[in-house]
C-alpha cells in the first residue's frame, strides 16, 4: 500500500466529508507537513487530525531543509507565471512526493497546474477529492461513485468543474 | 510552458472564478466588516484562501468555514 502527504487545500475539504475515515483503507501511512498542521485551527479539523494520529493513518512529517529549500524554490519559479502560483505548504508537498514517491493529495489549482507544465513534477501522482472517491468505489468500500460524489459535494461545498467531471465521464452515467 | 497548456490554465482558474462569484451570498459579504468583506471579495477573484485568510485575521479553516458556510463560497479549482 502506497503512502500519501496531503496538503491543506484537500483537509480542508476531505474532513467535512461524513466518510472521510474511509482515506485511512487506501494508504498505509497520510503525511501531514508541519507547515499543513500549523494552518489548521478549527476543532473538526483538530479533531480529524488528532484522532489520525492517534489510530496511526496519519504522521507528522517533518519540515526537512532540504525539501523546504527546494519547495522555496518552486515557490517562486511559479510566480513568474501568469497563472495562480503554488504556496510554500503546497510545494513542499509536491517536492516530498517526487523526492520520496509519495502519492500528493491537494485540491490546489496552482499545485495541480504546476504538475502539468513542470517536468520535474510531471511523474508526481496527485489526486484530489474526486479521486478518491473513485478509488474508494474501486475498492468496493462506497456503493455508488457517482451517488456519492454528489453527496461529497454536498457536504463539502466543493463543486468540480464539467472539465473534471469528464474525466470520469463513463463512470457518472 | 507550453501556449496551449497556459490558455487552459488560464480558462480552468477564469471559470473557478465565474462558478464562486456566481454561488456567493453577496447580501452577506457586503454586510461584513471592512477586513472581512474585502478577504471575502479577494477570495472569490483569486481563489487564494491562504491570503484572504490572513487579511481576515483568521486561521485558514477558520476563513474557508465562513466562506462556504455564511457567504455560500464553495470551493472550485
Amino acid at each position: 500500500m502506497a503512502s500519501a502527504i496531503a496538503d491543506t487545500s484537500f483537509l480542508i475539504d476531505w474532513i467535512r466529508y461524513s466518510k472521510s475515515r474511509l482515506i485511512f483503507r487506501l494508504f498505509e501511512v497520510i503525511y501531514i507537513p508541519e507547515s499543513v498542521l500549523t494552518e489548521i485551527r478549527s476543532e473538526r479539523s483538530l479533531t480529524w487530525i488528532a484522532e489520525g494520529l492517534e489510530e496511526g493513518g496519519l504522521a507528522i512529517f517533518p519540515e526537512l531543509p532540504d525539501i523546504s529549500r527546494e519547495a522555496l524554490n518552486l515557490v517562486a519559479r511559479s510566480r513568474r507565471l501568469p497563472i495562480r502560483p503554488v504556496d510554500y505548504p503546497e510545494a513542499f508537498c509536491l517536492v516530498a512526493g517526487r523526492r520520496l514517491d509519495l502519492t500528493v493529495l491537494t485540491e490546489n489549482g496552482g499545485a495541480i497546474a504546476l504538475a502539468s507544465y513542470d517536468p520535474e513534477y510531471s511523474n508526481v501522482k496527485i489526486l484530489r477529492g474526486i479521486d478518491i472517491l473513485y478509488l474508494l468505489w474501486r475498492s468496493g468500500l462506497i456503493n455508488s461513485f457517482k451517488d456519492e460524489l454528489e453527496i461529497y459535494q454536498q457536504e463539502t461545498k466543493h463543486i468540480y468543474s464539467r472539465r473534471d467531471l469528464d474525466r470520469y465521464r463513463e463512470h457518472l452515467k | 510552458m507550453s501556449e496551449k497548456i497556459l490558455k487552459e490554465w488560464i480558462e480552468r482558474f477564469k471559470e473557478a472564478r465565474e462558478i464562486r462569484r456566481r454561488y456567493a451570498n453577496w447580501d452577506f459579504i457586503r454586510s461584513q466588516p471592512p477586513k472581512i468583506r474585502i478577504a471575502l471579495e479577494y477570495y472569490i477573484e483569486t481563489g487564494d484562501f491562504r491570503t484572504a485568510a490572513k487579511m481576515s485575521n483568521m486561521s485558514v479553516d477558520e476563513f474557508i468555514e465562513i466562506a462556504k458556510e455564511s457567504a455560500n463560497i464553495p470551493t472550485v479549482d
